[in-house]
């Protein structure tokens, strides 16, 4: 009996000594290493014959399983392991064969013809384990309209599971690909891509607000590059500021300041404050040095940026106020274009050696740094998505300059863009 | 001769027209009166006829007859344009447009170093030069542009560019230049002058470059 006593509570200690020092990583080892969700979804069951409806359900079935595929969450199940089972019956599924092909999760889904143009479609969400359904949702969609129905199932899916839900999330950005720089939009994964601005000026580096619906960027007007305020929805636009050079605006996230950069009289870049509608002007950074590329954090209560007070560019750390800075980056000549995670414990920026920009991650809690690029290219202008699993970045690794999206650990690097050149993305929260 | 007589003759029958129909105005109605009329208008006409011959007999004599008289020749020649005042200079600047005189660039450029916005030396004089027209021209306005090679991220070289420009503003106004008159902007990497990705074409893109925007 002792022996056994000792040999528990021994173990429970090596337990413990091994828990301890990596006890920072285990918090994020839980988080981050975590195994994706074995989830199987078999094509979606068509209650109607015709050729449209079948190809709705396709629409629907491709882009909801790549959502959940892209979400880092759920691990789609190979299609082939689908073949090995009786065939699903809504009505009646056999949960021990869906268990058998080691799905955890089964997403089903219904498709049938509403008359006119509008199709429903119906998802569950079934614990195979537990032979039960768990959660279900029908929507009706016009079919210019079903990646979006996909992707708010996709959403519910994520907010079901306690994540921050992002497929209805949008992308803005600057694009050459009608003459000169524009604004444009498009969904998380590059779909529908929209014009936005139609100046027929430069119009860049744009950062959307807290609540997805203005967007806040720089606008070459005459002799000036004034700040802008675009409320995407309304089509409207008005002016924050006339000062010279206004650039890089980033809103906070709670959604009540916006921070950009502008020129103080000796023509050097500082750190601007001002309400969310322009309103209140007011000077955070009082440096001889640049002071450029403000990024929140998600309290609203820090900004990360870049100076170069140090001598080489270098990100800062300070509070909203401009007081407390401390240098956070190390160890290189160059380091540009913080984003500040929404999980609050990572900053991602630009890392420039020997013209080669990369992108890095700076753990804020460990001081780790994950190299997230590797190429011959300019890797630049990082964003985050609203979950802090995925980022999206300009790169001119095929040559020239287009978006790409690539997860918190350097995978799944996927090209988004291919007309014109395409740079400085922003992510909105929702 | 006859050509001339006849044409004098002309103008005399109109000028009496014109006489009778003022007389006319003042007679109403009546046969007689028409026929009076006209009997008093032929008089005239007589009149001025024979007055108007009398004028032609004043006329210098008829060149003495030749054998074969030919149409003597007369060489047709268009009557000289107006002349146009000779421009001044300043005269014909002020006639350009602002897109005219953008393009003859009278303001010439200068390159910096990687990373720098010191004004070089060998842009020293380029900016003299520049001053000096300037001066000339003292009512032209101007923005100087900073642009940036492609070796920083945008924000950055946005910074950049505007310390470039602030740096060339600062040069001109040492030289004299009313600081009112130049406006700054920086475009960052955003307006290459050389697509390129080499040296050659960053050195190129490093630069300050000038507009003039009123004159």
């Amino acid at each position: 009996m002792k022996k056994k006593e000792i040999f528990f509570y021994g173990s429970l200690l090596l337990l413990i000594a091994l828990l301890l020092p990596a006890q920072q990583e285990v918090y994020l080892s839980i988080k981050e290493g975590m195994p994706a969700i074995p989830l199987a979804i078999p094509p979606f069951i068509v209650h109607e014959t015709s050729s449209k409806t079948q190809e709705a359900a396709e629409i629907l079935h491709q882009t909801l399983a790549s959502d959940l595929q892209y979400s880092r969450i759920f691990q789609e199940l190979p299609k082939s392991y689908y073949s090995y089972i009786r065939p699903l019956n809504p009505q009646q599924i056999f949960f021990k064969d869906w268990e058998s092909i080691q799905a955890k999760i089964l997403f089903v889904g219904e498709v049938s013809n509403d008359v006119g143009n509008e199709v429903i479609f119906e998802g569950k969400i079934y614990d195979v384990k537990a032979g039960r359904g768990i959660f279900g949702k029908r929507y009706q969609a016009e079919r210019s309209l079903l990646r979006f129905a996909a992707h708010k199932m996709a959403d519910e899916l994520l907010r079901m599971w306690g994540e921050q839900p992002f497929f209805t999330s949008k992308i803005v950005f600057a694009s050459n690909r009608d003459g000169n720089w524009e604004l444009y939009m498009m969904d998380y994964d590059g779909h529908n891509q929209t014009r936005l601005t139609f100046n027929r000026v430069i119009d860049y580096m744009p950062a959307w607000s807290s609540d997805g619906r203005t967007i806040a960027y720089t606008s070459y007007q005459g002799t000036d590059a004034i700040l802008y305020l675009l409320q995407v929805y309304e089509g409207k636009r008005n002016s924050v500021t006339n000062r010279g050079t206004s650039f890089a605006p980033a809103f906070s996230p709670d959604g009540r300041r916006l921070a950009f950069c502008s020129q103080e009289e000796g023509g050097n870049s500082e750190i601007y404050m001002s309400t969310s509608e322009g309103k209140g002007i007011r000077r955070v950074t009082f440096n001889k040095a640049t002071d450029t590329a403000p990024t929140w954090s998600p309290t609203s209560r820090q900004i990360a940026f870049t100076s170069d007070r140090g001598g080489t560019p270098q990100i800062y750390i300070m509070d909203a106020e401009g007081s407390n800075v401390t240098r956070v980056s190390f160890g290189g000549t160059y380091h540009d274009a913080p984003a500040w995670a929404p999980t609050g414990d990572r900053i991602a920026y630009v890392s420039r050696v020997d013209q080669i920009f990369d992108l890095y991650v700076l753990n804020l809690r460990t001081k780790q740094i994950i190299k997230l690029t590797e190429g011959n290219a300019r890797n630049e202008s990082p964003c985050w998505s609203p979950d802090g699993r995925h980022l999206i970045f300009s790169s001119n690794l095929n040559g020239t300059v287009q978006l790409y999206s690539i997860d918190y650990d350097g995978r799944n690097l996927r090209r988004l863009t291919s007309s014109g050149e395409n740079k400085l993305p922003d992510w909105s929260r929702q | 001769m006859l050509s001339l007589l006849t044409e004098d003759m002309f103008d005399c029958i109109t000028k009496a027209q014109g006489s009778i129909k003022l007389e006319g105005i003042s007679f109403k109605g009546g046969h007689m009166k028409k026929i009076l009329i006209l009997s008093l208008a032929c008089i005239l006409v007589f009149g001025f006829m024979l007055s108007c011959a009398k004028k032609v007999e004043e006329a210098p004599p008829p060149p003495p007859p030749q054998v074969k008289e030919q149409p003597q020749v007369e060489k047709v020649e268009e009557a000289a344009p107006p002349k146009e005042p000779v421009l001044t200079e300043e005269e014909i600047f002020m006639r350009k447009s602002l897109e005219e005189i953008n393009q003859e660039a009278p303001l010439q450029m200068i390159h910096f170093d990687f990373d720098r916005f010191f004004i070089r030396d060998d842009a020293k004089p380029v900016l003299e030069k520049n001053a000096t027209w300037l001066k000339k021209w003292n009512s032209v306005q101007i923005l100087i542009e900073g642009h940036c090679d492609e070796r920083g991220t945008e924000e950055y070289n946005l910074a950049l560019g505007e310390k470039r420009a602030k740096s060339t503003y600062d040069y001109l106004v040492s030289l004299g230049i009313s600081s009112d008159r130049i406006k700054t902007i920086s475009y960052g990497k955003s307006q290459p002058m050389d697509p390129g990705h080499d040296e050659m074409a960053w050195a190129k893109n490093r630069r300050a470059q000038f507009t003039i925007i009123a004159k």
